[in-house]
């Protein structure tokens, strides 16, 4: 769709017109799919799959919950989700083909295929009506949307009353020396590790920049307080290199 | 290699429109979602419904 509003907002480190965004996260996307899971691993030390499982222990899924997982590519969290409830149902939503197709193929999709709903769709105008999740998801998919706010107000609104909103994003290390030395790993060593595995230097050199443009943890939970959810808390997960919100719709 | 899976009419029930969240139409021949009220006809591709704006036909 054209841009013509002249908003902008930010592309990594570049300033793009708010209409541009999209298209360039798909480009990331589409380019690390059949990639992203190995250079998860490799850019966290495999710390990502430990974030994740202390997300579900916040999170604590029970039987029967329905869950949307945005931005939830190759399914991981819908799978562990799904998983720790033992019955239940999951849909997994992302804005790129590739990192659902990528998902679908794993083992765990085929064992769990009729609990599993597969959508391609844009956190900004979700294709669910009001009130039909007790749950909602988004895992290191936030600071790819174009308007946060506007994905924040669709949680709430495509959640049930009490549901639950839990949000597992980069977030920053509050200590400066600290800071430093994590802003030398990642600018230094993950495009580079990108250009290694992936051969695309380029989509993780963007992943890097945009981690370091996202709000931090107290704006962020001033964020979700103002989309209108209640109770919002948060946790640093290893030392606010990434950090876990939690909100509730009252 | 294994026939891409089709599209589950269950997903249908689950499904509306993501501009005007209006009931949407499957259309088993093209493989599409049809919004009536957006006018807009949203692709499946694989099995996998595109619930995007500008990947969607617009209806004559």
């Amino acid at each position: 769709m054209a841009d013509d509003s002249g908003k902008t907002t930010h592309f990594g480190y570049q300033t793009v017109p708010e209409g541009e965004k999209a298209g360039r996260v798909r480009g990331v996307f589409n380019s690390v799919a059949s990639k992203y899971d190995v250079m998860n691993d490799v850019m966290s030390m495999g710390i990502h799959r430990v974030w994740k499982d202390a997300m579900m222990d916040w999170l604590a899924p029970r039987p029967g919950q329905r869950l949307l997982d945005v931005a939830g590519g190759t399914g991981d969290i819908a799978f562990r989700f799904l998983a720790r409830a033992g019955s239940g149902h999951a849909t997994v939503l992302d804005l790129t083909e590739p990192m659902l197709t990528e998902g679908r193929r794993r083992a765990e999709a085929g064992r769990m295929a009729d609990s599993l709903d597969w959508v391609v769709g844009d956190a900004m105008a979700l294709p669910f009506p009001d009130g039909c999740f007790d749950v909602y998801t988004i895992s290191f998919g936030i600071r790819n949307v174009t308007r946060p706010q506007d994905a924040l107000a669709e949680a709430l609104r495509v959640l049930r009353p009490g549901g639950r909103l839990m949000v597992l994003e980069f977030s920053q290390v509050p200590n400066d020396a600290l800071q430093r030395l994590y802003d030398l790993y990642s600018f230094n060593v993950i495009p580079r590790m990108g250009q290694l595995i992936a051969k695309d230097r380029d989509s993780y050199q963007y992943l890097v920049e945009s981690i370091r443009r996202f709000p931090d943890q107290e704006t962020f939970l001033r964020m979700i307080r103002e989309a209108g959810f209640e109770q919002a808390k948060y946790r640093n997960l290893s030392l606010g290199v990434a950090a876990l919100h939690s909100g509730w719709k009252l | 290699m294994t026939e891409p899976p089709a599209f589950d009419r269950r997903m249908l029930e689950a499904l509306v429109c993501p501009l005007t969240q209006t009931r949407l139409d499957y259309d088993a021949g093209r493989q599409e979602l049809v919004s009536q009220a957006a006018g807009l006809a949203f692709p499946i591709r694989n099995g996998i419904p595109v619930m995007l704006a500008d990947e969607a036909r617009t209806l004559d």
